[in-house]
């Protein structure tokens, strides 16, 4: 029997737990509206301006190889993409990773996709068209940007076999919060998107070792596809990704911000930033992320009255 | 420290702002209650009930007569909106002080015939305090002297009613209110309720200890007469919802001036509840008809809830009155429904709000639920949630058409609208074919919705995929039918048209929900691995 004593106990932990979780009105109205401008939104959204600012600041990035704005310059498509073994075609604007389409290679005149599927010279010039006619950005007129290929680091590789994995870092003014790594399987159909079946691995920001890992919303040890073990890893270059994540925090007036970062075998490379990261990794992480935040608003305060 | 200056004018103009929404629109209300005499009671709307009498005769050539009292509009009930089609025969009306008698004549009658009076009423429920001490008079005006003599089945002067009498009532000391306790007592708790659907007079019931309506309520008014107190019979109705034949009576008693009524079959001491219909005044046959006609009839009642028109318009009286307000639209042509479907928008949006934002449902666009719901006025819930899921349908089916044929958005988006614009006129046409004329009003939905709730769609499918459109679909669902109940209460509309200052609370709730960071119920399940389950 569970007295009314233990009751009361057990609503009280459950309300401190609660209070640790980082909440969706929480989040807005705490962290984003106070701390992200909406002039600045732009920044996270159109990929070409992000690249310019954070390439200013020093921030690696894939290179942009060619942007091509208007459908006059698709004359030279052909021999442009000629000069490059493989390549990523993506909407400047797109969004959920419509549009992109990744090259790892030529077949005579035509051109080998990730998945194997064959690109005519026709049916990439068709594919910009569609991007610069705005396609993907459900607006009238976008860019196409043309940009190298990541290729992982071995150790990525090994734990993401079929597909790029990104590291998230949740950064608040400019320090990190709480980080992930999002791993494509199959159910998710190479996309690194936890709600379509990706599998989410949380790393400990101090040492980059991998803790903690959900499948589908469950917990598990092992990668489903591969079956080799995810927890108890230590990412490679995890002090440059952290620094990485710092650098893109301090270059953008965007003071809370999901920071997406891909490991090369020379190092990580930012892929995009967030103004509205997620709450799941939260649940990746088996904790709320709320004390952290506060830790460094608290800190942030102190600093301001000095 | 700039900043926290900023942070801390903020908080106050918050604040400040809050009180002020709180706070005039309760001043403004409260003037208008206490200075100006608004009838808050007024407000809350009545039951209203129609009544639909369906008779029916076989004719065989002869002439047929029908005869039964209608309700008249008195202090407790009022009687409105009467119409009838009463076929081959010709009414005529005849009324003196008490009753309404309408009699349905029509000469060499063949064949089935059918007649129907419906009327709608609406009335209240009355109770009387009959003061202790008072004495039985000796003598009335001589008026009173038919609700104090012998008559047919009511047998005054009977000396077994007499002796009955003297074994409930005691000898000495005989008041008003103990006489008719006692009576009302022994007639509820000695003379057992039976189910007779025919006539029975005071001796009968008094004899067998049982009795259905109209014996109880002779023998009440025989003893009543007896002991000198003037006693009526009355006949009437219950208005329930559903279809029946019984009529009720009960009786009046006249005590100090006042005719007071009880029912000793349903308990009702010097009260009558709110759906009892009076229909006429003394010992009479509610149908009287030729013979052997085969007559048939019904009763049939439907119960709705109306705004109180006479508490609507004696606001038209006051200063600071709304009619007034309101005449300035009707001036332009925009109807007070119209009106009303406005005032009503922002607290559908308020119901939203709390649906997204505390529940943590998603929905096509923070106001669409309220537009639907209020577009759903027109064709009721059902249709107009079918209506919604229509366009839901067509839209997701069309524009994966089109994506697979590779077309630009807005162009799109405008064969999109097109198609959901055709696709509502021809369900209309349908309905008016199929005889569903609520579906018919589908086309109603307000053309700028259709094209809102088919751009999200569109746009929702294509990026996030028809299953999310599906649950949100759902959602949306959910919340329309919370708007629907908010807005079409018909308390919340007349509260909104007398007091449209109340808005400004709906505002301040805003601002309140606006700085609200709980947790979400959705949130609560997503993270309930990290609230609930304990660290042990």
């Amino acid at each position: 029997m569970m007295g009314l004593r233990a009751w009361w106990s057990r609503l009280e932990e459950v309300r401190e737990r609660a209070g640790k979780v980082l909440s969706m009105n929480k989040r807005n109205l705490h962290y984003i509206y106070t701390r992200n401008q909406r002039k600045h939104f732009p920044l996270a959204d159109d990929k070409l301006l992000a690249k310019e600012v954070l390439g200013k600041a020093g921030v690696s990035m894939p290179r942009t190889h060619r942007i091509y704005s208007y459908f006059y310059e698709l004359r030279t498509l052909e021999s442009d993409l000629s000069a490059y073994e493989d390549f990523v075609i993506k909407p400047a604007q797109g969004s959920g990773g419509n549009g992109i389409i990744v090259i790892v290679g030529r077949q005579g005149d035509d051109w080998v996709g990730i998945s194997g599927k064959i690109y005519t010279a026709f049916d990439l010039r068709k594919h910009i068209s569609d991007i610069i006619f705005g396609i993907y950005s459900f607006d009238l007129g976008d860019r196409a940007i043309i940009e190298s290929r990541i290729v992982q680091h071995a150790e990525m590789s090994e734990l993401s076999p079929l597909g790029l994995a990104d590291v998230r870092v949740i950064m608040c003014d400019e320090r990190p919060v709480m980080s992930m790594t999002r791993v494509p399987t199959k159910q998710s159909d190479g996309k690194a998107n936890l709600h379509q079946g990706a599998l989410g691995i949380a790393i400990d920001i101090a040492s980059g070792v991998t803790t903690d890992a959900r499948f589908l919303g469950q917990p598990v040890e092992k990668h489903p596809d591969t079956g080799i073990a995810l927890l108890g890893r230590t990412l490679p270059y995890w002090s440059e990704v952290i620094e990485l994540a710092e650098r893109a925090a301090q270059a953008v007036p965007l003071k809370y911000l999901g920071v997406d970062i891909s490991i090369s075998p020379d190092g990580p490379l930012l892929l995009e930033i967030n103004v509205r990261p997620g709450l799941e990794i939260q649940n990746v992480n088996g904790r709320g992320m709320l004390p952290v935040l506060e830790e460094i608003t608290a800190n942030g305060e102190v600093r301001d009255e000095e | 420290m700039s900043n926290q200056r900023s942070v801390r004018t903020r908080r106050g103009a918050y604040v400040a702002l809050l009180a002020l929404m709180v706070l005039a629109p309760m001043a403004v209300a409260g003037y208008k209650l206490y200075a100006l005499d608004y009838p808050l009671a007024g407000l809350i709307p009545a039951p209203s009930y129609t009544v639909e009498v369906n008779m029916q005769v076989d004719g065989h050539g002869e002439d047929i007569r029908i005869q039964t009292y209608l309700p008249k509009t008195d202090a407790r009930q009022s009687v409105d909106n009467e119409e009838s089609s009463t076929g081959v025969f010709v009414s005529s009306i005849h009324s003196d002080s008490l009753n309404r008698e309408v009699s349905w004549n029509a000469e060499n009658v063949a064949g089935q015939q059918s007649l129907r009076y419906a009327y709608s009423v609406r009335a209240h429920h009355v109770r009387y305090e009959i003061p202790e001490g008072i004495p039985i008079p000796e003598s009335y005006s001589p008026a009173l002297a038919p609700f104090l003599a012998d008559e047919p089945g009511i047998h005054r002067d009977d000396p077994q009613i007499a002796r009955a009498l003297d074994s409930i009532v005691p000898a000495e000391n005989r008041t008003v209110l103990d006489v008719l306790t006692r009576i009302h007592r022994h007639l509820q708790d000695n003379i057992a309720n039976r189910n007779f659907s025919g006539y029975t007079d005071s001796l009968t019931a008094l004899k067998l200890g049982e009795a259905s309506c109209n014996g109880k309520s002779r023998l009440f008014v025989a003893m009543a007469r007896k002991l000198n107190i003037p006693a009526r019979l009355i006949g009437g109705f219950v208005m329930e919802q559903g279809s029946k034949r019984t009529s009720h009576q009960w009786v009046e008693v006249y005590v100090n001036g006042h005719w007071v009524p009880f029912d000793t079959i349903n308990d009702h001491f010097a009260e009558i509840p709110a759906n009892y219909l009076t229909l006429y005044y003394g010992d009479q046959a509610l149908f009287k008809h030729t013979a052997n006609v085969n007559f048939q009839y019904m009763f049939k009642t439907s119960k709705q809830l109306v705004p109180q028109r006479d508490a609507q318009d004696a606001l038209s009286q006051s200063a600071l009155n709304i009619t007034n307000l309101y005449a300035h639209f009707e001036r332009v042509g925009i109807s007070q429904n119209l009106l009303k479907i406005l005032l009503m928008l922002p607290l559908g949006a308020l119901v939203t709000v709390v649906f997204r934002n505390v529940v943590g449902l998603e929905t096509f666009g923070t106001f669409l639920p309220a537009l639907i719901a209020a577009a759903a006025r027109e064709t009721g819930l059902l249709w107009g949630i079918v209506g919604f899921l229509g366009i839901v349908l067509v839209s997701a089916v069309i524009r994966r058409g089109l994506d697979w044929m590779q077309l630009l958005h807005s162009p799109k988006m405008a064969i999109v609208l097109t198609t959901v614009v055709i696709v509502m006129m021809a369900t209309t046409v349908g309905g008016v074919q199929l005889g569903l004329f609520e579906l018919a009003h589908v086309t109603l939905f307000p053309i700028a919705i259709l094209a809102i709730t088919a751009e999200r769609v569109a746009l929702m499918e294509a990026e996030q995929g028809a299953m999310k459109v599906a649950r949100i679909t759902l959602m949306t669902l959910v919340v329309i039918a919370a708007c629907y109940a908010v807005m079409d209460s018909i308390f919340m509309q007349s509260l909104v048209l007398a007091f449209p200052e109340l808005l400004l609370v709906v505002v301040a709730l805003n601002l309140w929900l606006g700085k609200w960071i709980g947790i979400r119920v959705m949130e609560f399940m997503r993270f309930r691995r990290l609230i609930l389950e304990s660290a042990k």
